[in-house]
């Protein structure tokens, strides 16, 4: 093994880059695009629903919970016609009918009073925003009216505290740009080099099969840290995510990761005879690592029968070990296990790469 | 002359490479001396390039065995020795022609001063000077040919495999590429090409002729020549494919 030969394999790939601006352009533009999309889609709640109040009641009571109605969440109309409010809704037009019946605040006596909710539930987000507001506002008008619920749960957060969704996320949004990008690159590079003959080439000289793949994981380590870099400046300058952890280990975490996603890569090109092909793998990579790696979903949501699949492929200590950092900002002695694991991953796929370099020897 | 296990440069004895079922190399025995410029002929499809391969440890044997430079094949002191030139390209194609150079020189562990004094001799030789910062993808196919057989001979090999490396290059170079393999001669060096051009195999010191992986013919040209009683090599090369029925009419 020597160094120098892998680094000369490091030295043409970054060469190479300098004629290449669709590669460079591949390798800047995806993470910043794939976060700053990603952010913006997720980064809102739930804004500015369409629901239709009929309040047949008309007392304080009922003008009291309209008013408490979250106004950024909701776009409240007000309507006499129940069955016209309704129409709304099934045309699309709105999302949900708020219906006050005429008795509501004499039944609060006697403890029957309802509030009709007539929506549209086909979006699932959208009507959890509608019934959590409107409780919302019912229990901020119980107190108001100085009565209190029996039980009350006091909120105080061990991780998270303001936590929102996009934090939750991007950790995992990361280690899965990292992952997907640095496989990818890899793989039609490696790719390239099986059908020009250069690979052969390589081989009949003095260079290791080993030196060729180490050239590689250098090469793509380096693009991979430059990608998280860009990711972890986009993230907190431009979402203004804090990293609770020290940033130095998220690093690590994403060195590992893209190890082992270099040696997947070579890997993969050793099946594919193509540049073409190898894009056929890309959802074979792209659709498990999206659904089971627990960047959207825990992994806890995953049924059981397929939470095997989840801890079977990489991402997941990625994104795990990731978040673990960013959010809980935990350290080296809470998420060694997840960097064991990945090391472990790393260690296996570079084995196997260099196999497969001798593999198709015939 | 180096000491070796003997002094042959390449030596096969029962070299058999099948790819399946199907037999490219069936049973070959080569002697090349060291210092001589062998010419290896024969049809297309009949087994040169998988024999280079073979050689150059590209493919593992299906049966027989290899030597090059007294060593056994698979040998890590032999790679060091030997240049290879692929009948395809095989460059990089986004570096410029020093790039890919450089490349060769630093895989074969040379240092920067021998790369740039072995790459200006070179580049001389295939007249590519003045366009040594372009990168291949600009080239014309015979530059590219060109710069391919100067990246396989930077480190100065003893034992040189070149397959087809005259394709697509014009006549002028070709004369110029051959006196310079005659040069490579001269200092020592074994060099061993295949060729499809018959003025090409008219120059080398010994030809041997394939034909479904098998040797059928060796021997210089003029004994080639004189044991199939033609008039030319030309006639005598379509003798030899013709006479085991492969190409019969
Ligand atoms: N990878 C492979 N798999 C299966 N068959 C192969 C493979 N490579 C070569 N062959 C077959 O082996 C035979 C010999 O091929 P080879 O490339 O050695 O011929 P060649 O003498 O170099 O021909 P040419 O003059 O066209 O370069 C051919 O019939 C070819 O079809
Ligand atoms: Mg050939």
């Amino acid at each position: 093994m020597r160094i120098k030969r892998a680094l000369a394999i490091t030295k043409r790939i970054f060469r190479g880059l300098r004629h290449d601006r669709r590669t460079v352009a591949l390798i800047i533009l995806a993470p910043v695009l794939a976060m700053t999309l990603f952010g913006i889609a997720f980064s809102g709640e739930v804004e500015d629903v369409d629901v239709i109040v009929v309040d047949h009641d008309g007392s304080d009571l009922s003008n009291t919970i309209i008013g408490n109605l979250d106004e950024q969440t909701l776009n409240i109309r007000f309507m006499d016609s129940e069955q016209e409010a309704v129409k709304k809704v099934e045309d699309g037009n709105a999302w949900a009918v708020f219906v006050f019946p005429e008795d509501f605040s004499q039944n609060i006596a006697t403890k029957n009073a309802v509030i009709h909710l007539r929506g549209d539930k086909s979006n699932v987000n959208v009507a959890s925003a509608i019934a959590t507001t409107l409780r919302e506002a019912m229990t901020e008008t119980l107190t108001q009216a100085g009565g209190e619920m029996p039980v009350s749960v006091s909120e105080s957060p061990v991780y998270g505290e303001d936590a929102e969704f996009i934090d939750f996320f991007v950790p995992g949004i990361m280690a899965f740009a990292i992952f997907l990008l640095t496989t990818l690159l890899t793989l039609l590079a490696f790719v390239g080099e099986r059908t020009s003959g250069t690979l052969e080439r390589l081989k009949a000289s003095p260079m290791r099969d080993g030196e060729i793949v180490l050239g590689y994981v250098i090469a793509f380590g380096v693009i991979g840290m430059v990608q998280a870099f860009l990711l972890l400046i986009i993230a907190t300058v431009g979402f203004n995510i804090t990293i609770e952890g020290n940033p130095f280990l998220a690093y690590i975490i994403v060195a590992l990761l893209a190890l082992v996603s270099v040696n997947l890569g070579i890997l993969l090109s050793a099946a594919a005879k193509r540049e073409a092909q190898a894009v056929q793998f890309l959802p074979m990579i792209i659709l498990p690592t999206f659904l089971l790696a627990g960047i959207f979903w825990p992994v806890e949501a995953i049924p059981s029968f397929l939470r095997w699949a989840s801890f079977a492929i990489p991402p997941t200590y990625g994104v795990e070990a990731m978040r673990s950092v960013m959010v809980r900002g935990w350290g080296l002695g809470e998420i060694w296990m997840e960097l064991v694991v990945l090391l472990a991953f790393a260690l296996v796929f570079m084995i196997l790469s260099v196999k497969s370099l001798q593999r198709g020897k015939g | 002359m180096s000491q070796g296990e003997n002094g042959l440069a390449v030596e096969t004895r029962g070299l058999v490479k099948k790819y399946g079922a199907f037999t490219a190399v069936d049973n070959l025995d080569l002697k090349i001396e060291r210092g001589e410029t062998y010419g290896l002929l024969g049809p297309n499809g009949s087994g040169k390039t998988t024999t280079i391969k073979v050689l150059c440890d590209l493919l593992k044997p299906t049966g027989g065995e290899a030597f090059l430079l007294g060593k056994k094949v698979g040998d890590n002191s032999i790679a060091p020795r030997i240049g290879y030139m692929p009948q395809e390209t095989a460059l990089y194609l986004d570096l410029s022609i020093n790039d890919n150079i450089c490349l060769f020189g630093e895989v074969y562990g040379m240092s920067r001063a021998e790369i740039a004094s072995a790459e200006k001799e070179l580049l001389e030789f295939v007249d590519l000077t003045k366009w040594r910062n372009t990168p291949v993808s600009n080239l014309s196919g015979g530059m590219r040919h060109r710069t391919s057989l100067a990246c396989s001979m930077i480190h100065n090999p003893e034992l040189l495999f070149m397959d087809e490396p005259t394709v697509g290059v014009d006549p002028e170079l070709r004369a110029s590429f051959w006196e310079y393999f005659e040069t490579l001669g001269k200092r020592g060096a074994t060099v061993v090409i295949t060729t499809h051009y018959m003025d090409e195999a008219h120059r080398c010191g010994k030809i041997g002729v394939m034909r479904q992986g098998k040797l059928i013919a060796e021997g210089s040209p003029q004994d080639i020549i004189q044991s199939t009683g033609c008039g030319s090599l030309e006639d005598a090369f379509l003798e030899l494919a013709r006479k085991g029925g492969h190409h019969a009419d």
